[in-house]
């Protein structure tokens, strides 16, 4: 892990961005989920129709078996990384590399709005059109794979990462947590939980799939924790602005 | 826990990294590049999961606009996130644009889900699944804040009109599915023969439920009145969503969590 001492080639320069790794990822995160959502597209009405038929084993549950493990493996992989490199003296690097820190770290909240957008609008509706075409059937359609076991857990894996991050490599962040952004990364993470009550919901007391019904209530309530966005938000403009600030600028209170 | 607590001012105040105006410059154009895209996708993801799970098939079906419940529950949902995003913006950055915005991004979002999700993916004609219009009711929002610069006249006036404009504004693109014709020598509208040709799973009992009770004996004063009482409400929404709003905005640290 690079510390203050590492950051002396041409430490008087503020860092850039890193705009191409974060482009890379994202047009690599893109084709992803696109290719993923061609897959849900071309095999959703032919043969993920019905979980007992044999052909819905093969296109859909050994797919589903197989995204869980490589998504356990990536979660365990980065947060492992992540941890196993922190940054032991955190509270002596240089500004210039501070930001370049804060850079990365917006980066990481970037793809997690990516995916907030993919998960929450395109996949979640995806599972609304399915729903009025096709009358409920199991817990696990094509739509519900793609979404609650493929999409969400992205969106938990890349949550996760930028948490751990921030916590392990910015002197703001050392030895305490931001509220905000621990609700910010729970949210996803409680959808999972949420999503149990739903399926237990629909087999017991409420087969319909209106999308407003009162049992899809809870997943709204953790949509919310998005909210606190504004807080995070605040916490690092501000940490910004005193990381850019000039001699004669007005003090700005870090939050 | 606290705003900026006890431990924040222990801590050594963060030194400069940078020694110029034009550095300067450019870490601030650095953070708008990278903050306005994160937002514009915060507000295009939460608005259409929320209302998805809040309004959803009420707005995802020209036949279920119906008269009393769509004109009611979409402006209180709607509400939500131009409130809470309206306090962040406007009291941090001064920017009174949450609406707009927020509406702006969701009806981006709205478009391509409807194109991709109920024409291309569920075979539903795109007439009958496409999205309402917002974006005019946000600007009605930010522009009461802007010119008013108080909450307290903005939820009076603008959430007010906000909700009561709803269907007005939206009268142009629903006029035509409104359009009687006789079908089995039964009068309905173009928008339930289509109701009738695309079966779904979970139509048309709710919006015949909803035609049923006194409220009918109004004749047609049903959607004026409707209107009306959304926006007392959405006066209310207002302020409780601001209020949730300003505490989203409260940069909390803790300790410890465990």
């Amino acid at each position: 892990m690079k510390n203050a001492n590492a950051v002396t080639a041409n430490a008087e320069l503020p860092p850039a961005v890193p705009w191409g790794r974060i482009g890379a990822f994202l047009v690599a995160l893109l084709a992803l989920f696109g290719a993923y959502r061609y897959y849900q597209h071309v095999t959703s009405f032919t043969v993920g129709l019905d979980y007992f038929e044999p052909e819905f084993q093969i296109y859909w549950m050994n797919l589903l078996y197989a995204q869980l493990a490589i998504e356990a493996v990536v979660f365990c992989a980065v947060i492992g990384y992540l941890w196993m490199t922190r940054d032991r003296n955190v509270m002596s690097i240089t500004p210039q590399e501070e930001l370049r820190r804060h850079y990365v770290l917006l980066g990481f909240v970037v793809v997690f709005a990516v995916i907030a957008y993919l998960a929450a609008s395109l996949y979640t509706e995806a599972d609304a059109a399915w729903h009025q075409v096709t009358v409920r059937d199991t817990d696990f359609t094509p739509t519900h794979i793609a979404l609650f076991y493929f999409g969400i857990p992205a969106f938990i894996i890349i949550g996760s990462a930028a948490f751990v991050y921030a916590h392990t490599r910015l002197p703001q962040f050392h030895e305490r947590v931001s509220m905000p952004m621990a609700l910010l990364v729970a949210g996803p993470i409680m959808i999972m939980p949420n999503l149990g009550f739903n399926e237990w919901g629909h087999t017991f007391f409420y087969a319909e799939e209106l999308f407003a019904a009162p049992v899809h209530w809870g997943f709204v309530l953790l949509g919310w924790s998005a909210f606190a966005a504004g807080g995070f938000l605040i916490q690092i403009i501000t940490r910004l602005i005193s990381l850019s600030k000039l001699e004669g600028d007005t003090d700005v209170a870090e939050a | 826990m606290t705003d900026t607590n006890e431990a924040a001012e222990a801590r050594p105040k963060a030194r400069s990294a940078v020694t110029t105006r034009e550095q300067q410059w450019q870490v601030y154009k650095n953070i708008d590049l990278m903050a306005i895209p994160l937002i514009v996708l915060l507000f295009a993801g939460i608005f259409s999961f929320h209302f998805a799970l809040t309004v959803g098939d009420w707005d995802y079906w020209v036949d279920w606009r119906d008269r009393r419940w769509w004109p009611l529950v979409t402006p209180l949902s709607l509400l939500v996130l131009p409130a809470v995003f309206g306090y962040l913006l406007w009291t941090k950055l001064r920017l009174p644009l949450a609406a707009s915005v927020a509406l702006l991004s969701f009806a981006l979002a709205a478009w391509v889900s409807r194109v991709m999700n109920f024409e291309i993916f569920a075979g539903f004609p795109l007439n009958m699944v496409s999205p309402s219009t917002f974006i005019g009711l946000g600007l009605i929002l930010d522009c009461t804040l802007m010119l008013t610069r108080s909450f307290f006249v903005t939820g009076l006036f603008g959430a007010f009109f906000f909700a009561v404009l709803i269907y007005p504004i939206n009268w142009p693109l629903m006029a035509p599915f409104r359009v009687p014709v006789e079908y089995n020598g039964t009068l309905v509208t173009v928008a339930d023969l289509m109701g009738y040709e695309y079966v779904r799973t979970a139509i048309p009992e709710y919006v015949r439920i909803i035609e049923q009770s006194t409220l009918r004996t109004f004749g047609e004063a049903v959607t004026p009145l409707t209107a009306v009482f959304a926006g007392f409400l959405a006066i209310l929404m207002y302020y409780f969503w601001t209020w949730v709003g300003a505490l989203a905005s409260r940069a909390v640290w803790i300790k410890r969590i465990f």
